[in-house]
């Protein structure tokens, strides 16, 4: 009995110590239930809007905004997560939970009833930059002229927005054209070479940026507008707000807030008040529609209409110019002349070995900073095509190449026998047979172009992936992506039809 | 002389082609040495040989389609190549073009354009490089395609034909081009036994009809019926010609013999 007992102990001892171990584990496998108390403070911001936040040159993302949220992490106990933002994006970001706020040098004023706001930290205005040689001297001057802006940012909002002055709006209706650009970096490059002549910016941003570029720039003194930058949270989130907004107060009590807009040369910015009360309207949320955000499809699909037509446009007269370049490419890659053929390797090489969207910039970009040439606002399509049509014109000229390779040396031969020159060998004989060789690689590449033609954004120009991004952003919602996506696919579907028609005419021969 | 008494018409006797001391290899490795041939008009002469032996290299080399290394070639009395320290020149691609004119070539694989029909196949290179009336191209084209049975084929495509058809196509499109020598190679190679019967009585009604023809064959019975003359080559050389009756029942060589010997044992 005593011995059945033991072994029943030890039993005993032994599940428990088994179980105990198992649930250990257990435990261990769900940290998100554990460790509930270690918050993650996720931060939305875009990293290319120094002194705010940025992408250093060792990799790290540094900035004003991102040293604050650091402090404010390390004084409550969260890990704090930068996350950079597509700057279009930053709404469904928010929405879906994926950051927990957007700080970013954002500027409250005209989105008061979007976010549930901090109180303003920083003042900010609404600046234009020229070129230190332009003529431009006040507000007034920009008339007629080409401003460049961030697309769906504060300088926008100041000439456009809803809460735009009528002062701001008729100014805007006086510039030749306001152009929306993804980035600052990209706003001074069509300062610099001339396609623009004015760029409209935060103040903040501004000083940074003419610290940095030399003093090949300046401010203008009249501002187009005054504003300032509070921490947006995710409507309705005022717990999170609060926590952050105690913590930012103490740090501005013992002097920490200020050290840090010290390191970034924000001092004089610096508008964080004790006194300043929450600008929260009401506790009821703002109803969809009656923000002035519903979705109007009628003027949506009208500008998606408007940004598929230009993307027709660039696929158009890119296969226009880049199938008949192919060809050549492809003679002079078969050349006998060997620096010539040289030459046909080395290019195409080049134009499959990088990405399509930095040839695109150099050819735009390229002349002013390498010959120094003054380029217009119409370059900048000119400069789309080419580019376009430099880079699919090396995968013509491949397939081509291939498609002629795949045709029978004794087709030359029998040519060559009945006496076809070799202007008559090649279009009566080897081009027709090419054509059918290559029309399923052909298919493939035509419908690589029609997606490919949304890398234009990053010339500024408006086609209908851009557009349906701004449009996105601005209606906070993924309809106009969604509807996007839908054209993408449906001109697809019918240039696959398309093509299949014509491989069927090519049919009555094998 | 023996071959001019064989000629049947040697009052009209004219040499259409003549070539003297042609060599050339491939990648250093000789593939024709030293060869010399002449072919008169009205002639036919069937080349056998091993494989490897050349005789198709020859013919490529007197139809352009290779560059001899050296040596001499004329059509009908006019020099084409010629040859200068040791290496073989070609003359402008007018004269070029003229040469070719004087011959056509049936392939071993027909070559026929996939793109084109039947008439066309036929009636093109007329059309196009000869600068013919295009009516009369096509009606002669017509003709010619009922002599070798085609006449119901004018619209078909060459991958709708058997390859008996195919390669009547394109007997049809090089007698079209007029030529004074019309070189088979290996015209039956690629067809089954019992459609080579149909291709070689075509040829043999064109020997009938006084076509001057060099054919590379391996027809042994074929080559003894309609030859005038047959050449045996081995190793890039010519190593034995004459009367069928001489070469192929009594040759003189010892490697011609061989050769037969195993063909006739297969």
């Amino acid at each position: 009995m005593s011995n059945y007992s033991k072994t029943g102990l030890k039993r005993f001892i032994g599940t428990m110590l088994i179980l105990s171990l198992l649930m250990g584990m257990m435990i261990s496998l769900m940290p998100l239930e554990a460790s509930a108390e270690v918050k993650t403070f996720t931060v939305g911001f875009d990293a290319e809007f120094p002194p705010y936040g940025y992408r250093a040159e060792n990799g790290e993302y540094v900035g004003f905004d991102l040293d604050l949220a650091q402090e404010v992490c390390k004084r409550n106990g969260w890990t704090l997560n930068k996350k950079p933002i597509n700057w279009d994006s930053k709404d469904m970001e928010l929405e879906s939970g994926a950051i927990d706020c957007i700080w970013n040098g954002f500027t409250i004023d005209g989105r008061e009833d979007k976010y549930t706001w901090s109180t303003p930290y920083i003042d900010n205005s609404q600046v234009v930059i020229v070129k230190k040689e332009s003529a431009i001297n006040k507000l007034n001057d920009l008339k007629g002229k080409n401003v460049v802006v961030q697309a769906d940012s504060s300088a926008l909002a100041a000439f456009k927005g809803e809460d735009a002055t009528d002062e701001n709006k008729a100014l805007a209706g006086s510039f030749a054209s306001l152009q929306q650009v993804q980035d600052y970096n990209t706003a001074f490059l069509n300062l610099e070479s001339g396609m623009a002549d004015a760029v409209c910016m935060d103040i903040g941003v501004a000083n940074y940026q003419i610290q940095s570029r030399g003093d090949a720039f300046r401010m203008l003194d009249e501002k187009v507008s005054s504003e300032k930058y509070g921490i947006g949270f995710k409507l309705g989130n005022k717990e999170l707000r609060n926590k952050v907004q105690e913590t930012l107060l103490a740090m501005k009590a013992d002097g920490t807030f200020d050290t840090i807009a010290e390191k970034w040369g924000l001092e004089t910015s610096v508008c964080l008040d004790p006194d300043d009360k929450y600008i929260d309207k009401d506790e009821t949320p703002v109803l969809p529609g009656q923000s002035g955000n519903g979705i109007d499809w009628g003027a949506m699909l009208a500008q998606l209409g408007e940004g598929m037509g230009r993307s027709i446009l660039i696929f158009v007269l890119t296969l226009l110019f880049s199938m008949p370049l192919g060809l050549l490419v492809a003679f002079v890659r078969m050349s006998r002349f060997k620096p010539l053929q040289w030459i046909a390797r080395i290019y195409i090489s080049i134009m499959r070995g990088t990405p399509l969207m930095l040839q695109l910039l150099v050819v735009c970009f390229g002349p002013y900073y390498l010959f120094h040439i003054t380029l217009t606002e119409n370059y900048r399509f000119i400069a789309l095509i080419i580019g376009f049509s430099v880079n699919y014109a090396a995968y013509f000229a491949e397939i081509y190449r291939a498609g002629i390779q795949a045709v029978p040396v004794g087709q030359r031969e029998a040519a060559s026998i009945l006496g076809y020159s070799g202007g008559q060998t090649f279009r009566k004989i080897i081009f027709p047979q090419m054509v059918k060789n290559v029309l399923p690689p052909v298919t493939n590449e035509i419908i690589t172009l029609v997606k490919d033609t949304s890398l234009a954004y990053v010339l500024t120009y408006l086609e209908l992936f851009s557009m349906a991004k701004q449009l996105s952003a601005a209606a906070t919602s993924l309809v106009p992506l969604f509807v996007a996506g839908l054209f993408y696919y449906i001109f697809n579907f019918i240039v696959a039809f398309v093509m299949e028609l014509i491989e069927k005419k090519f049919n009555y021969y094998k | 002389m023996a071959e001019l008494e064989k000629s049947k018409n040697e009052a009209s006797s004219e040499r259409l082609l003549e070539i003297n001391n042609l060599s050339k290899s491939f990648d250093g490795r000789k593939v024709l040495e030293d060869i010399s041939l002449t072919v008169e008009k009205g002639e036919v002469i069937s080349i056998i040989g091993p494989s490897g032996s050349g005789k198709t290299t020859l013919l490529r080399c007197a139809t352009f389609l290779e560059t001899m290394d050296d040596g001499e070639l004329s059509y009908c009395g006019k020099k084409v190549v010629t040859s200068r320290n040791g290496k073989a020149v070609y003359p402008s691609k007018a004269e070029m073009k003229e040469a070719k004119s004087k011959f056509s070539l049936v392939f071993q694989n027909f070559n026929l354009f996939p793109h084109f029909n039947v008439l066309k196949n036929v009636s093109d290179a007329a059309v196009s490089v000869m600068k013919r009336n295009k009516e009369e191209v096509l009606e002669e084209s017509r003709q010619i395609l009922k002599k070798v049975g085609l006449e119901e084929k004018l619209k078909a495509y060459p991958c709708e034909l058997s390859g008996g058809q195919q390669q009547r196509v394109a007997i049809a499109r090089a007698l079209v081009m007029n030529p004074e020598i019309l070189y088979f190679d290996e015209p039956t190679s690629a067809l089954d036994p019992e459609i080579t019967a149909g291709i070689l009585r075509i040829m043999k009604e064109l020997a009938e009809e006084k076509m001057t023809m060099v054919i590379v064959t391996h027809e042994i019975d074929f080559a003894r019926a309609v030859s005038d003359r047959v050449i045996f080559m081995d190793g890039g050389y010519i190593i034995e010609q004459g009367a069928p009756k001489d070469v192929i029942d009594n040759p003189s060589n010892e490697r011609t013999k061989t050769f037969l010997r195993k063909l006739s044992s297969l």
